[in-house]
């Protein structure tokens, strides 16, 4: 009876297949296990030839048989012998009559396949994994919070560095240091301005020669991490940018740069008086004693003269690689102006002013120590003050100087002249147009009035 | 320590200070970076983009851009702008999980 049960069991699954339907009509004529005794000798032909190539499609049935050809061993002996001479009886028939059971086998196997086990799709689960694109976008946002705190902080401490090396020599230069502007009295902060969180800026005033020196720390963006992650492939440094106006009094009038050739040759490109004054090409510093890595920029070879002085030779030489561009001009009014009418229709402001841009060692991976080698920089800055305001052109080259600028506001007229009429002229149609409405709104008897005097007479 | 620098020390001169004026960038915003203001565009039509079409990953982007944009953002910028836009993208993010708890399938 247990052998029963068990076959019956084993045989269930079998129940779903195709092929068992055949099979049963032709083999119940014998006894009712010959189709037991089937499946045992396709499970012994199968186990001689090879193994199963599918093992999970058929591992299923094949574990129901090997558990009813276990029971069967284990149990009554009397059944055995039956067994195996159906066995040998079988394998005897098997060549010249059972031509088809080889297919029968393979089709049998084949037939066995619909019972696959899918994994469960992924929206359907309910387990944490399934979620891992969304771990990865709050890991992704866990990870530009930590570099923006960290990225923040070191800039803060770099800047700090920076202040706590120049505040001395600052502080006895100039009588207000650190301003930013929210207060009406000029009283010194005495400490930075922060715009951004990696540009800091400082205003210092008060001292002979100068209106006022703005000092800029443009720091890399460690807060970004795209930022971060750009600067990989592309390397760029801090940069100290120092913009010192003067006084009308305190520097006679020329245009003169000196930095790296890539940077002069931006600037002559980009700004408006370098593009205006000095006109030839950057030249090499070599002639002058600098490193033939800097260019430098003229309006005359006289001015260049009066500058490059042995202590300033000195200084730049010394602070080469730190030094991007300086630029020293009388008629500085920023870089060229583009807009859309062609050009603006009068000259721009200019400002006799001192420019320093410096870079910080360490190509973005400097430490607050790297701040001190700048300060020999500051006292170029404040040499340089005081010589220019003691520079002065001699006679000949005064008048070149002079002529100069003369030549550039008349070519700016002549380039504007056809756009400054045609200003004119509209604003003059406009007037007219504007009386003509005038007319127009009035009432009745008053217009009437108005017309018959002459359009002239009218009170504007 | 009293520098000597040219002729003239320093405090025998008496010189008045003069204020400090907000440089030109104001007069001239070409000069500025344009990435806050960029990416805060680009994170309120991703924002829009996620909850109208249902989009999880737009809604993600959009988190991402605010985020960027806050931290390129400058010192005048109004944070209460700020503080929109990433109200907006959160709750883009929110609301795209409301409508449809499944997890995000990658595009690959």
């Amino acid at each position: 009876i247990i052998l029963f049960t068990t076959f019956v069991s084993g045989s269930g699954g079998r129940y779903n297949d195709d092929f068992d339907d055949g099979e049963d009509l032709a083999d119940f004529d014998d006894n009712d296990f010959a189709e037991f005794e089937d499946m045992n000798d396709d499970l012994a032909a199968e186990a001689e030839t090879a193994p199963p190539p599918r093992v999970s499609p058929s591992s299923q049935p094949e574990e129901d048989e090997d558990e009813a050809t276990v029971e069967l061993e284990d149990g009554q002996d009397g059944f055995d012998d039956s067994e195996t001479q159906d066995q040998d009886m079988y394998s005897k028939y098997d060549q010249e009559e059972f031509e088809g059971v080889g297919d029968m086998e393979k089709t049998g196997h084949s037939m066995k396949d619909p019972l696959i086990i899918h994994t469960v799709p992924a929206h359907l689960q309910n387990s944490w994994e399934s979620y891992y694109m969304e771990i990865l976008m709050v890991t992704g946002l866990l990870a530009y919070i930590m570099n923006y705190i960290i990225g923040k902080n070191k800039n803060s401490r770099l800047a700090q560095a920076w202040f706590n090396s120049h505040r001395e020599l600052l502080e006895s230069n100039f009588a207000l240091v650190g301003d930013d502007g929210t207060s009406k009295e000029a009283v010194s902060t005495g400490k930075l301005n922060q715009e951004n969180e990696h540009i800091y800026n400082l205003w210092c005033s008060g001292r002979v020669c100068c209106e006022g020196m703005l000092i800029q720390l443009k720091f890399l963006k460690r807060q970004d991490l795209l930022n971060v992650l750009a600067r990989m492939m592309r390397p760029a440094c801090d940069q100290v940018q120092i913009k010192v106006t003067l006084n009308d009094e305190d520097m006679d009038t020329f245009v003169f740069a000196v930095g790296t050739k890539k940077a002069m040759a931006r600037l002559q490109k980009e700004m408006q008086d370098l593009s205006e004054f000095c006109g030839d090409k950057p030249k090499s510093g070599a002639k002058y004693g600098l490193p033939e890595s800097l260019a430098i920029l003229t309006e005359m070879g006289e001015v260049t003269d009066g500058v490059m002085d042995n202590k300033m030779v000195h200084y730049i030489t010394n602070h080469a690689d730190k030094i991007e561009s300086i630029h020293f001009s009388d008629q500085f009014s920023g870089p060229k102006v583009m807009q859309e009418e062609g050009q603006p229709l009068k000259l721009p402001e200019t400002k006799k002013t001192l420019l320093f841009t410096f870079n910080v060692p360490g190509m973005g991976n400097t430490s607050p120590k790297d701040m001190d080698t700048l300060l020999p920089l500051m006292n170029m800055v404040i040499y340089s003050i005081d010589k220019v305001k003691k520079l002065r052109l001699n006679r000949e080259g005064k008048q070149k100087a002079d002529r100069n600028r003369a030549r550039v506001e008349e070519n700016f007229l002549k380039q504007t002249h056809a756009q400054r009429q045609e200003a004119a002229q509209t604003r003059r149609e406009e007037k007219k147009r504007a009386e003509k409405e005038r007319i127009m709104n009035e009432e009745d008897p008053e217009r009437q009035r108005r017309l018959e005097r002459e359009p002239d007479s009218m009170p504007r | 320590s009293q520098t000597l620098l040219g002729s003239v020390p320093r405090r025998l001169v008496a010189v008045v200070p003069v204020e400090y004026k907000p440089p030109s960038t104001e007069t001239n915003p070409t000069l500025e970076d344009p990435t806050p203001d960029y990416m805060n565009l680009l994170g309120m039509i991703f924002s829009m983009c996620g909850l109208m079409l249902k989009l999880k990953w737009c809604a993600w982007i959009a988190v991402y851009c605010s985020f960027i944009s806050f931290a390129n953002s400058r010192s005048s910028e109004d944070t209460k702008q700020m503080m929109s836009s990433f109200m907006l993208s959160i709750s883009a993010v929110v609301m795209s999980y409301l409508q449809n708890p499944q997890p995000m399938s990658p595009p690959w």
